[in-house]
């Protein structure tokens, strides 16, 4: 198993002004000493991860306080330099939002020579909402998503002439990568996926799969994949091709672990705090799932608990542990709960781990990632899908 | 019209038939000169008040744009321009001539798109608070940007009249799927630049088709500044206000829009004989 540790740098000073805490957000409320002296916070706690043993994952979103990354490959180019065994994961960058996908490769490839070949880059949809900051037409949205990715995959890889593009989407003349990546063809690709059919499609890729935050979905997502992986590989997947991402807190006692926890909750209550019109723009989402949006109403994309009822809308710790969304406790409860959520959704070889979220503190996520590292990681090579001596039906 | 696409005819007036790449879907009522009525981002079931008035003097084709109600999409399209092509073809194929052209809101825009490209078969044309000229300067924003108001925000701004509670979970899946639809395509021409072509206002001097530019003094989507400079920019266009009517005039005021299409229709004619 490998652990990548995850933050969405948060500005969470902000998260006491009422409201929303994207697109509509004023940037009056942002300190740009206090952004900085929590961003560097942040770089800090990933090069400790480096050093305790921990990969590295960084997203981005835009408009946000809830994520001062906003671009995946400005913050890792940095920890390119700055870290020395980790690998560095983009998950990812958005390409359907990005303008220019060959400046998309071309930052892949300067932060992969850099690293001297550890980056790993997830292409991702993104959320919907992010096409209000982008400007990108939610329409045809991943036609123009696989243009771009077919186009970064090309100027990765090319080891001939330099060529041109002319497609629906992008047109260049002249395309030709300085420094091109040292990883070849690509360095690993990554997606994500909340569904078996997004799973398939990566599957048949052979691209590493993640899903977030997902509960009893990941079985569904897993499932998919591992299905679609052997019709078109005609081998099983290995489990370095699965990511799951879920929160992680642990102490020395539950008390510690459970008051970090409700600090990390954080992330959860000001993630949703979004005006509605922003959730789902027109064309985002294909016109049958929207109609079945429609049809089921709001709740019915809530993650589940282990009983198979919806998770309430403000849940405890220990739902958040129940669901599969957060991991609490002592060292012997998180691997505990770990192994659980292991074999339950069938194995998967990287847990990415939001060992930082909401409000907390430096010296909190330090014990957090350092108790984790020695306590936790050694005995993760001990996971097995037959583990527990109970089968849940909740996940059947 | 073919015969095929007669017998599709439904006892609604709506038929089905197949223009270039798109099965087009149109409702066709009334008897007497043709009319053909483009409808807004709410599709062409919001026009029924209108349609029913003027289908009692005019043969009335209210077709759903490509990617609007059960009109197809073809791959290709993705601009104002294109629809406008498209409809020139409509009238082209049904051989329609002397046609009074009528369009509202998004409808209004294509309408204006037409009447720059050819106006052939186009006699006379009335614009019913169109968008399509530029909808914002830099930071100032002349029509209400409906992408980022919440559902029922641009509902109450788009009509004067009361808008009805609707319960979306408890219609039928075909009545959702057109919603959806109607919002889809009306994101795919609308998004960005937002509501209009920047080249729509160097080409309107263009326009010799009479043309009437209607607005509704209480239209809270788009300003009657901005209709009054959309009207100028249309050579010798006239520009009537109507009261107490918002953005969706055919839904607040659907007898003086009939009434205002008609007189202006007969003063046409007057001033030709």
């Amino acid at each position: 198993m490998k652990v990548w540790q995850f933050s969405e740098q948060a500005y969470h000073p902000a998260f006491e002004v009422p409201g929303p805490m994207r697109i509509t957000l004023p940037q009056n409320h942002c300190d740009p000493v206090e952004a900085g002296r929590l961003i560097n916070r942040y770089l800090d706690e990933y090069v400790l991860a480096d050093e305790l043993g921990f990969n590295i994952m960084i997203n981005e979103h835009h408009a946000a306080a809830t994520c001062m990354s906003t671009s995946c490959m400005t913050t890792l180019a940095i920890l390119a330099r700055q870290t020395r065994n980790a690998r560095l994961l983009a998950l990812g960058i958005p390409i359907g939002n990005r303008a220019n996908p060959v400046r998309v490769a071309e930052e892949i490839a300067m932060a992969d020579v850099i690293s001297n070949g550890r980056l790993e880059v997830g292409l991702v949809k993104g959320a919907a909402y992010e096409v209000f900051m982008s400007n990108r037409q939610p329409v045809r949205f991943m036609d123009r998503f696989w243009e771009a990715h077919d186009l970064i995959k090309e100027a990765l890889s090319n080891e001939g002439e330099n060529f041109s593009w002319d497609g629906e989407f992008f047109n260049y003349r002249a395309i030709s990568l300085w420094p091109r990546p040292i990883q070849q063809p690509t360095p690993p690709i990554w997606m994500t996926a909340s569904s078996g059919s997004s799973a398939a499609q990566q599957a048949r890729l052979g691209y590493v799969c993640a899903t977030f935050l997902s509960g009893a979905v990941a079985r569904s997502v897993f499932d998919a994949y591992r299905k679609a992986y052997q019709e078109a590989h005609g081998r099983p997947a290995s489990e370095d091709r699965l990511g799951y991402l879920g929160l992680v807190s642990v102490a020395h006692d539950r008390k510690t672990a459970f008051a970090r926890a409700e600090q990390m909750k954080a992330y959860f209550t000001t993630a949703a705090r979004l005006d509605p019109q922003f959730r789902n723009p027109a064309g985002f989402t294909s016109v049958k799932d929207n109609v079945r949006i429609l049809k089921a109403g709001p709740n019915a994309i809530r993650p589940r608990l282990r009983d198979g009822s919806p998770l309430p809308s403000d849940p405890t710790i220990e739902q958040y542990i129940d669901a599969g969304l957060m991991f609490v406790g002592t060292p012997d409860d998180v691997f505990g709960q770990i192994s659980r959520f292991y074999a339950d959704v069938g194995g998967f070889g990287n847990l990415l781990m939001m060992g930082q979220a909401g409000t907390l503190g430096h010296a909190e996520t330090v014990e957090n990632l350092s108790l984790f590292s020695s306590e936790v990681m050694p005995r993760l090579s001990e996971l097995s899908v037959a583990a527990p001596d109970i089968r849940y039906e909740a996940f059947a | 019209m073919n015969s095929e696409a007669a017998d599709a005819l439904s006892p609604s007036g709506t038929r089905f038939l197949q223009v270039g790449d798109v099965r087009l879907e149109m409702l066709e009522k009334g008897e007497g000169r043709p009319l053909l009525l483009l409808h807004g981002m709410d599709g062409v079931e919001a026009l029924a008040p209108l349609i029913d008035r003027l289908s009692a003097t005019y043969r009335v084709f209210a077709p759903s744009h490509p990617g609007f109600g059960g009109s197809d999409l073809p791959r290709s399209f993705s601009t104002v321009d294109d629809l406008a092509y498209f409809y020139l073809d409509l009238l082209a194929q049904l051989d329609l001539r002397d046609v009074v052209l009528a369009g509202f809101s998004f409808g209004g825009w294509i309408a204006a798109e037409m009447l720059v490209k050819n106006n052939e078969r186009i006699a006379l044309s009335v614009l019913g608070a169109p968008f399509g000229i530029e909808t914002a300067d830099r930071k100032t924003r002349r029509v209400l940007d409906i992408f980022v108001q919440d559902g029922r925000t641009v509902e109450a701004r788009s009509q004067v009249t009361p808008v009805p509670k609707l319960d979306l979970s408890a219609l039928p899946e075909e009545v959702l799927e057109r919603r959806v639809r109607n919002a889809e395509a009306t994101m795919l021409f609308g998004w960005s630049p937002y509501m209009c072509n920047p080249k729509l206002r160097h080409r309107l001097h263009r326009v010799t088709t009479p043309t009437l530019v209607l607005w509704g003094e209480g239209d809270a989507i788009a300003s009657l500044e901005y209709g009054r400079d959309y009207a100028a920019l249309i050579p010798g266009a006239g520009f009537e206000t109507i009261e107490e009517c918002g953005h969706r005039i055919y839904v607040d005021c659907p007898d003086v829009a009939a009434s205002s299409i008609d007189n202006f229709v007969q003063r046409a004619i007057a001033a030709a004989v």
